[in-house]
């Protein structure tokens, strides 16, 4: 029996019959409303109202101090004609969401496939490689990272031990985003978790058919994993390409908020970030936040689109 | 008694004393002194720990007042502060930096202090330069905290193992080339070098300008130097890094603007830069003694340094309580008793008398910094022109650009012409 039932149900039935669609839908949902209540003031009043007002405020030239000024598209126009930085920030962002999403699914993966071959202690190893990705986007973790791949750093003491110099991996242009790659890699728990769940979907005997075929564990691996898996790879890659638009705290940490050396550490997020409170052009950086959302919608409408050449639904 | 509005938030403010008090025409007195003051500043642990035992000693001598205090680091500061004064609730008691400090008051965020001026704020002894520093438009919007000066710091003992007399007050550009490249030639471990790479340092930039007769930016707002100018900058850094003299660009690269992050501190130059003001921070990270005298000087040259209002207090143009806020600027920077508390760290006191109080209570470190600020003199030249809007920017940009050449990405003159493009661009557009 539903909320909904439990409390409304046997009155309803007693009461008059009022007009209006909006009473009948209070009248017959006002319990849901009320138990949705919390969340829909929330979304209205914390996200939604603050997004709309960021939306205007992204035409405007905004220094906190002063009121906004209205400018018309000027702050998007700058963006794609006069802003090298934004060109930077976006080339940044690129190469890490296209290095790091699908490392980390890959190793998410082989780590999943690993332990779903019935190991025990399965709940324990479980959250031992969950770990990284409860800690990950914490302050903490990315101080580490900077402690070990300093010049001076861990990594260096591991190479020196085979006779290797190695260079100060965060503070070398050429270096450093590739060390946020790695970063975002070693928090592959919540895909792998993930991957885990659709690989015990996939019901054993297939793949025992597979065997007595002759089938190779390589294309029992293609034919059989990889198809029936592809729904969760799909809801992986969506959520995981999002989630790394927006890193942040990393690079943040690591580069102490300057997104160096030489820019190469700029995050998109990082360049927003800089304009509003580093700056205060709060209009400017309103218009990149309002840019980043459709360049992630653009990401994500094309990933659904795909869908239908290698996504396959058993019903 | 209709006549006397009681105000609620006054009356919680002053708390059960007042609450207590047998006869209400004695409430209305002590309520107008009495009040909450909220204080914000940044810095680190040592100065939180400085100011809060002189807010205690304030609040102990005016019971009726209870200050909240709150302090962050730098960047996280003015994002704090802008997005307070934008939402309406500033703290009363601001913490000001001279850059910001023109940027607050043409925008109203924070309130002019003459009226203020021999009654809760008695400065006149902190002479007309100094108080000029502190003002926008003839108007004073600050108590200034301390002065300082760009610094040369070093650890004298590592100079004097490497057989090179180390750089002193007077020593020139080119002298500073020859000592760092003669420690090279004496020194002997491949990891340390003779100084830091101060071609990434707003600071050491702007005296070096100085002493050429330039600035960092004109009495207009404009920039202050040429392409030319900031070629040859980045070139002497190119030299000395070439010579070994100065830490290559991925050592200097992590250095991001605080004490803890220098290549003096780990161990990487014997030499380093920074405002007087923070070097006590450095010789509390460094276990070897530390040296400060002033930045190099041209031969023929104009007097590169300036006395620098480090930081200053303000009051916020909504503060309830200006009068209180006063009062406690007063008690911090022109009264012994704060004014010991909070020592030299944000800053040498511009008053004669609170200097000489404070003397006899400095340790050796302190001692250091007051006699750099007297030896000084000779290099001390005229309060550099106001920063325009953008200043910030162009600081992150000269970093950045800084680190290209550092890196080889471009030559030092096209650095100097790219830094030159890229500041007008960015003053167009403030």
């Amino acid at each position: 029996m539903s909320a909904y039932d439990a409390i409304e149900g046997g009155k309803s039935a007693a009461r008059p019959e009022t007009s209006g669609w909006l009473a009948r839908a209070i009248h017959r949902n006002g319990a849901g409303y009320l138990f949705l209540a919390p969340w829909l003031i929330g979304f209205f009043c914390l996200t939604l109202g603050p997004a709309l007002v960021s939306l205007y405020l992204s035409f405007t030239d905004f220094d906190l101090l002063t009121s906004p000024e209205f400018v018309g598209a000027q702050n998007y126009v700058r963006m794609v004609t006069a802003d090298a930085k934004f060109a930077a920030a976006i080339r940044v962002t690129l190469v890490y969401v296209a290095l790091s999403v699908p490392l980390k699914l890959a190793f998410a993966l082989a780590i999943a496939m690993v332990l779903n071959r019935g190991m025990r202690a399965l709940p324990a190893y479980r959250a031992i490689f969950y770990l990284p990705s409860l800690l990950g986007t914490s302050v903490a973790i990315a101080v580490l990272w900077r402690q070990l791949f300093a010049a001076d750093g861990f990594v260096n003491s591991l190479l020196a031990t085979v006779g290797i110099e190695g260079p100060s991996w965060i503070s070398n242009p050429n270096y450093s985003l590739y060390t946020l790659v790695v970063l975002s890699v070693w928090q592959f728990g919540s895909p792998m978790i993930i991957f885990l769940a659709g690989l015990r979907q996939i019901p054993a005997d297939m793949y025992e058919a597979a065997s007595l075929d002759g089938a190779s564990s390589r294309r029992q691996f293609l034919r059989i994993t990889l198809p029936l898996l592809s729904p969760v790879i799909f809801f992986n890659v969506v959520i995981q390409t999002i989630e790394a638009f927006k890193a942040f705290t990393p690079a943040f940490i690591i580069s102490g908020g300057s997104g160096g050396p030489i820019n190469s550490t700029l995050f998109y997020t990082l360049y927003l970030y800089q304009e509003a409170f580093s700056y205060f052009r709060m209009g400017y950086a309103s218009a990149l936040a309002w840019v980043l959302v459709i360049i992630i919608a653009i990401f994500t409408a094309f990933s659904f689109l795909t869908t239908k050449y290698w996504v396959h639904y058993d019903d | 008694m209709t006549s006397t509005r009681i105000d609620r938030r006054r009356l919680l403010g002053t708390g059960l004393a007042v609450a207590g008090l047998p006869l209400l025409g004695a409430r209305r007195a002590l309520a107008q002194e009495g009040g909450n003051i909220r204080m914000m500043w940044w810095g680190g642990d040592e100065r939180a720990r400085r100011t809060n035992s002189a807010i205690d000693r304030f609040t102990a001598a005016h019971p009726e007042v209870s200050v909240e205090a709150e302090s962050m680091g730098w960047d996280d500061y003015w994002a704090r502060l802008a997005t307070q004064v934008a939402g309406g609730n500033a703290p009363d008691f601001i913490q000001m930096d001279y850059r910001y400090m023109f940027e607050y008051a043409r925008r109203g965020a924070i309130r002019p202090l003459d009226e203020f001026l021999g009654e809760e704020l008695k400065i006149s002894d902190f002479g007309d330069v100094n108080l000029d520093s502190c003002s926008v438009d003839g108007k004073l919007y600050g108590g200034n905290v301390g002065v300082n000066s760009f610094s040369v710091i070093f650890d004298s003992a590592a100079w004097q193992e490497a057989g090179v007399e180390a750089p002193s007050f007077g020593t020139t550009w080119d002298g500073f080339a020859e000592k760092c490249a003669a420690f090279t030639e004496g020194n002997v471990s491949s990891r340390v070098h003779a100084t830091a790479d101060g071609s990434v340092q707003e600071g050491l930039f702007e005296v070096w300008l100085r002493t050429r007769g330039k600035a960092l930016y004109a009495p207009d707002g404009t920039l202050g130097y040429d392409a030319e100018d900031a070629g040859a900058w980045f070139a002497y850094w190119a030299e000395m890094r070439k010579a070994g003299s100065c830490v290559p660009a991925d050592v200097q690269a992590l250095y991001k603007n605080s004490p803890e992050t220098a290549p003096l501190v780990s161990g990487r130059s014997v030499t380093d830069f920074a405002y007087s003001n923070q070097f006590a921070s450095y010789q509390l990270l460094v276990p070897k003694e530390l040296s400060v005298v002033g930045a190099p000087v041209l031969d023929g040259g104009e007097p590169g340094q300036y006395l620098k209002p480090s930081q200053m207090f303000s009051i916020s143009s909504t503060s309830d309580e200006p009068e209180i806020a006063a009062r406690m600027i007063n008690f911090l920077i022109r009264e012994p008793e704060g004014a010991k508390l909070l020592g030299l760290d944000r800053g040498v006191p511009a008053s004669p008398e609170i200097r000489e109080a404070i003397i006899p209570d400095l340790d050796e470190t302190g001692r250091k910094v007051v006699e750099l600020i007297s030896n000084l003199s000779p290099q001390i030249g005229a309060l550099p022109p106001a920063p325009p809007q953008g200043a910030g920017e162009i600081n992150a940009v000269q970093i950045r650009i800084a680190q290209e050449v550092a890196f080889e990405a471009v030559s030092p003159e096209d650095g100097g012409a790219r830094l030159v493009d890229e500041a007008a661009a960015i003053l167009e557009r403030a």
